[in-house]
C-alpha cells in the first residue's frame, strides 16, 4: 500500500471533484387506440423490469356513504379472475418470482410489480387479467373487507394513525372527501360487497383512465408491443373529468386534545390546506418546505430534536393532490415536554411563514435538493413511480427532467412570496393525541386558543 | 444472474476495503461496517452500542456538531446509520464528485470523535434515543413483543436476550466514560469494513481512502463478546407467555431457536420462512388469511445473526374477538404442516428471492451493505454472490428435516398479546 507523499489537511472538507453530469433516460411517450397512455424509460444494467399501471380509481371519486369502495376493490381484484381463483392467480405470480402491489389514493389506485426482465410478458398477462376480468367471488370480497375492518380498529389505536385521522377532520370541513380517513370508516365499509365492488370495476378500470409505465430493460418497440398485445383491446370507456373540490380553509386556529390515557408520549400535528399539485407555487413552496421541516437539518429538527431533545424527530411535509392538499407538521414527544415541544414548534412555524429562508438555508435547501435527485431515480421500481405521478397529476413529460434546473432557479424572493401566501399558522388546526389530565393545562397556557378535549 | 465484480484491500492499520465499482449513474454508495453491536454491552449498559452510533453524528475533532448532516445534505448525499445485534453501519450516498467530503466525515469520526466529545452532547441524544424508544416501543401496540421473546429464547447470560434499543434506566446511566471506553474498544480501523459501490476508479479510490483513513492507528485485539454465547440450538420445551395489554387486535407469535446465519442450515430456515408466511400464497396466509379466515395477516422471518444461533418468528394478528389459543395453534399447526411439503413451493420461495436479491443489489447502498456484511461474517465479500445458489440447493428433503427436528414441541416460545377489553 502506498503511503502518500504530502500530509492531508483535515481541518475543513475537502473540495468537491470536477460534477459528473446526470442524465435522466428519455421518456417514450405512446397511446394506443383505446387511449391507454403508454409511457417508458429504458434501464439496462440490472434485468428488471419494472411496471405500474394507473387509473383514475381513486377514493375522491367515491359517493357520499360509499366511502372506502375505491380501496375495497384495489384490495379485492386479486381475489380470483375469470380464468383463476385467487389462490392459483397467487401460486402464478410467485412462480414467475414477483406479486402484484395494488394500492388505492385519493387520485389513483396502481396496480405495479417488478420482476426479472425475461419474464414480464408472463407477468404483465396476468395484470391485465387482474385488472380487466376480476371476478369478485363473495368469499373473497367478504374476506377482504373483514380485514379492511379490522385495519380499520387496528388503526384507531396507533396514535400516529390517529392523529393524521383527528388533523385531517378538523383540516377539511365535513362533505369534502379528504375529512375522513382514505380507507373510510366502519359504517360504510361493513355495507359494501361484491355488487359494489364489480360496479366500481366496471365503471373505472378502463382503457382511458388508464396509464402504464414500463421501466427497465426493454426497448420502445418492445413496450408497445407488450402494451398493444396485454392492453390494446381493453374496453375505452366513456371518461369525463369530474372535478372534486378544493379545500376550504377554516377561518383560525383550533386545537384539539385527543385523550390517550397513559400515552408516554404525545403525537402532535399541526394542519392546514396545500394548493394543488402542479400549481405554479410548487417548486418554490417545496423549497421552502425543506428549510422548515423537510430535511434532517431544518430549522424544526435542529431545534426540537437536535438543541431541545424533544422528540427522535419532526417533519414538515406537503401532499398535493390533484385538487389542493395539505400541509402538515409532525411529530412525538414525551408526555412531559408536550406544551413545550409545540409552543417551539408553533414558533418556528410562525417565524418561518413570516420570513422565508436566510439566503444562506435558501443555497442549502436548493443543492440538496437538486444534489438528491439522482439518488431518488435509481431504480427502475422508483422511476416507474416517478413517471406514473406525471399521468396521474397530468405534469409535463419533461417535468422530471426539468426539475434540477427549476430548483436551482428559485431565488429568495420567490420562496417568500410562497410562502408566505400558501403557509399560515394562524389559521392552522393543531391536534395532540395524549394523556389529557397531563398535557391540557400547560397547552391551554399557551396562549394559542381554547383546547377542546375528545374521547378517541 | 448477477455477479458483483469487486476488489478487497488491507490498510497497514487493518482497515478492510472492498471495491465494486459500477459506472451507470454518477452517484457512490459508502458504507461502513463495524462488528459491533448490542451482543457486545456490558451488564448495566443495554442500549449503548445504539447510543454510541448517535453519538458519531455529533461531530469530532474537525467536524462540528450538526456538520456531518449540513456538508452532506447540502452536497446531496443522504446518509443514516443502523444498529444491530452483531453490528452497527454507517452509510452515504453521494455524487460520484463528493467521495472526498463522505470519505473525510468518516474517517474523522473514526479517528477523532474523542477530542469533540461533550457531556451536554450525551445528554441531548440520550433523551433522543429515549424518546426514540417511547416513539417506536413503549407507545406502540406490541411494541414490547421481541423483548419478550428474545428473553424467551435466549437465556439471560447469552448476548441475544436483551434488546437493540435496551432499557430506560441503562441509557439514563451512560457516561462520557463509556463512550470514551466503547470507542477505543471497538471502532477501530482493524474492526470494520469500508465498502464503495458506484461511479469510481479503483486505484484512484483507494487512494483516497488510504490518505483520509491509513494514518488511523490500529486498536488492540477486539474482546470476546461479553456472557456465554454457546448455546443449544433448541430450548429444550414449549414456553409460553400471555400478555393483556392495550392492543387492537389478537395476536399470535411463535418462535423457535435456529442454527446461526453461519450455518448452511439456515438456508433452510430461510426457505421455510418465505413458505410459511412470504405472499399470498404461502401456507399461513392461505390457510390463516384465506380459507380459516381467522386472520387478519400473517408474518413470518429468520434473522440473519452468527453468535451461537439466532431466531425464527412467525405471528398471525387476528380478527376482533378471536381467541389468541386458536391463533397460536393454528401457527403451530401450519409449522407442523411442513412434514408435507411439496417441491413447488420451495421453487416459489426460491423465484421470489432471486427477484428479491436483485432488488436489493439494484441499489447501490444496500449493494454496498451486504458486501460489507459479507466480508465481516465471512472474511469474504464474495461469498454474497453465491447467496442464490445456497438458497437453491435447499430442497423439499431439506426442509421437513428442518421442521421435524428444529421447530417441533421442544423448541417453541408462544407469545400472545390479548386485547384489555377483550378479557
Amino acid at each position: 500500500m502506498p503511503s502518500s507523499s504530502k500530509p492531508l489537511d483535515r481541518s475543513s472538507p475537502p473540495a468537491p471533484g470536477p460534477i459528473r453530469p446526470f442524465h435522466l433516460p428519455d421518456l417514450h411517450v405512446d397511446v394506443l387506440g383505446n387511449r391507454l397512455r403508454v409511457r417508458s424509460l429504458f434501464r439496462g444494467e440490472v434485468p428488471l423490469v419494472s411496471v405500474a399501471v394507473v387509473l383514475d380509481a381513486g377514493e375522491v371519486r367515491i359517493a357520499e356513504g360509499l366511502e372506502g369502495l375505491a380501496v375495497l376493490t384495489g384490495d379485492s381484484i386479486q381475489g380470483g379472475t375469470e380464468h383463476r381463483t385467487g389462490v392459483e392467480l397467487a401460486e402464478d405470480l410467485e412462480r414467475l418470482g414477483t406479486e402484484l402491489r395494488v394500492s388505492t389514493g385519493w387520485d389513483a389506485t396502481t396496480v405495479a410489480f417488478t420482476c426479472v426482465a425475461e419474464r414480464v410478458d408472463e407477468v404483465l398477462g396476468l395484470a391485465a387479467e387482474v385488472l380487466r376480468q376480476p371476478s369478485f367471488p363473495d368469499q373473497e370480497v367478504a374476506r377482504v373487507r373483514q380485514q379492511r375492518l379490522a385495519a380499520i380498529r387496528q388503526r384507531s389505536q396507533e396514535p400516529d394513525q390517529l392523529a393524521d385521522d383527528h388533523l385531517a377532520r378538523e383540516v377539511f370541513s365535513a362533505g369534502h372527501p379528504y375529512h375522513r380517513p382514505l380507507a373510510g370508516e366502519e359504517d360504510s365499509v361493513t355495507t359494501l360487497g361484491p355488487r359494489e365492488t364489480r360496479e366500481f370495476a366496471e365503471g373505472h378500470y378502463q382503457a382511458d383512465r388508464a396509464g402504464i409505465v414500463l421501466v427497465g430493460d426493454l426497448g420502445a418497440a418492445r413496450v408497445l408491443e407488450l402494451a398493444e398485445r396485454h392492453f390494446g383491446d381493453w374496453n375505452p370507456g366513456d371518461f369525463k373529468a369530474e372535478a372534486v373540490p378544493r379545500p376550504d380553509w377554516a377561518e383560525a386556529r383550533s386545537l384539539l386534545v385527543v385523550d390517550r390515557p397513559g400515552s408516554v408520549q404525545s403525537e402532535i400535528r399541526i394542519g392546514h390546506p396545500a394548493p394543488s399539485r402542479g400549481h405554479p407555487d410548487e417548486i418554490p413552496l417545496r423549497v421552502g418546505n425543506t428549510v422548515l421541516g423537510g430535511a434532517f437539518t431544518s430549522r424544526l429538527n435542529l431545534s426540537l430534536r437536535e438543541e431541545h431533545g424533544f422528540t427522535y424527530g419532526v417533519h414538515s411535509r406537503l401532499s398535493f393532490r390533484r385538487s389542493g392538499g395539505l400541509a402538515r407538521i409532525s411529530t412525538a414527544v414525551q408526555t412531559e415536554v408536550t406544551a413545550a415541544a409545540l409552543g417551539e414548534a408553533t414558533r418556528v412555524f410562525e417565524a418561518f411563514a413570516s420570513e422565508g429562508p436566510t439566503p444562506e438555508e435558501l443555497e442549502r435547501a436548493r443543492d440538496y435538493m437538486a444534489g438528491v435527485f439522482p439518488l431518488r431515480m435509481e431504480t427502475t421500481a422508483q422511476l416507474a413511480s416517478r413517471v406514473a405521478e406525471l399521468l396521474v397529476y397530468q405534469l409535463p413529460d419533461d417535468y422530471h427532467h426539468r426539475y434540477r434546473e427549476r430548483i436551482r432557479a428559485v431565488d429568495g424572493e420567490r420562496v417568500r412570496v410562497a410562502v408566505r401566501e400558501h403557509l399560515r399558522p394562524e389559521r392552522a388546526s393543531i391536534v395532540v393525541v395524549g394523556d389529557a389530565a397531563r398535557v391540557v393545562p400547560e397547552i391551554e397556557a399557551l396562549g394559542l386558543g381554547a383546547v377542546r378535549v375528545r374521547e378517541p | 444472474m448477477l455477479s458483483i465484480d469487486f476488489e478487497r484491500h488491507d490498510l497497514e492499520n487493518g482497515l478492510t476495503v472492498v471495491l465494486a465499482p459500477d459506472p451507470a449513474v454518477p452517484v457512490i454508495g459508502l458504507n461502513l461496517w463495524y462488528a459491533v453491536g448490542s451482543r457486545n454491552e456490558r451488564q448495566g449498559r443495554t442500549g449503548f452500542a445504539h447510543l454510541f452510533e448517535h453519538m458519531m453524528f455529533q461531530g469530532s475533532a474537525n467536524v462540528p456538531k450538526g456538520a456531518h448532516f449540513e456538508l452532506l445534505e447540502r452536497a446531496g448525499g443522504s446518509m443514516n446509520a443502523t444498529t444491530w445485534f452483531d453490528r452497527t453501519n454507517y452509510f452515504e450516498t453521494v455524487p460520484a464528485h463528493q467521495l472526498d467530503l463522505a470519505l473525510w466525515l468518516e474517517s474523522d469520526r473514526m479517528g477523532w470523535l474523542l477530542p469533540a466529545m461533550t457531556q451536554e452532547k450525551l445528554d441531548n441524544q440520550r433523551a433522543v434515543v429515549q424518546n426514540e424508544k417511547r416513539q417506536r416501543y413503549d407507545n406502540q401496540p406490541y411494541g414490547d413483543w421481541d423483548e419478550r421473546i428474545q428473553a424467551m429464547v435466549f437465556p439471560p447470560e447469552h448476548p441475544y436476550h436483551h434488546t437493540v434499543i435496551g432499557s430506560m434506566e441503562d441509557i439514563a446511566a451512560a457516561g462520557l466514560e463509556d463512550v470514551e471506553e466503547f470507542f477505543r474498544t471497538y471502532y477501530r480501523p482493524n474492526n470494520a469494513v469500508l465498502t464503495l459501490t458506484g461511479d469510481f476508479e479503483p486505484a484512484e479510490a483507494l487512494e483516497r481512502v488510504d490518505r483520509f483513513f491509513g494514518e488511523i492507528p490500529r486498536g488492540g485485539e477486539v474482546p470476546a463478546v461479553p456472557g456465554r454465547t454457546e448455546l443449544d440450538l433448541k430450548m429444550g420445551e414449549t414456553q409460553r407467555q400471555e400478555v393483556v395489554a392495550d392492543v387492537p387486535l389478537p395476536r399470535a407469535y411463535l418462535a423457535a431457536r435456529i442454527p446461526p446465519f453461519t450455518d448452511s442450515g439456515f438456508y433452510t430456515a430461510d426457505v421455510i420462512a418465505s413458505v410459511l408466511g412470504d405472499g399470498r400464497a404461502s401456507r399461513l396466509y392461505r390457510r390463516l388469511v384465506r380459507e380459516r379466515r381467522i386472520a387478519k395477516d400473517v408474518v413470518a422471518f429468520a434473522f440473519p445473526l452468527t453468535t451461537g444461533a439466532t431466531l425464527m418468528v412467525v405471528w398471525a394478528t387476528g380478527f376482533p374477538g378471536a381467541e389468541p389459543a386458536e391463533l397460536e395453534d393454528a401457527l403451530a399447526l401450519e409449522v407442523d404442516g411442513l412434514a408435507d411439503v411439496g417441491s413447488e413451493e420451495v421453487e416459489r420461495a426460491v423465484a421470489r428471492a432471486e427477484t428479491g436479491f436483485l432488488r436489493e443489489v439494484e441499489r447501490l447502498s444496500s449493494r454496498a451493505n451486504l458486501l460489507s456484511m459479507h466480508q465481516t461474517i465471512f472474511g469474504d465479500a464474495g461469498h454474497l454472490n453465491g447467496e442464490l445458489d445456497r438458497l437453491r440447493s435447499v430442497t423439499p428433503e431439506h426442509v421437513r428435516e428442518f421442521a421435524a427436528s428444529v421447530l417441533g414441541p421442544s423448541n417453541r416460545a408462544f407469545l400472545t398479546y390479548r386485547p384489555k377489553e377483550d378479557s
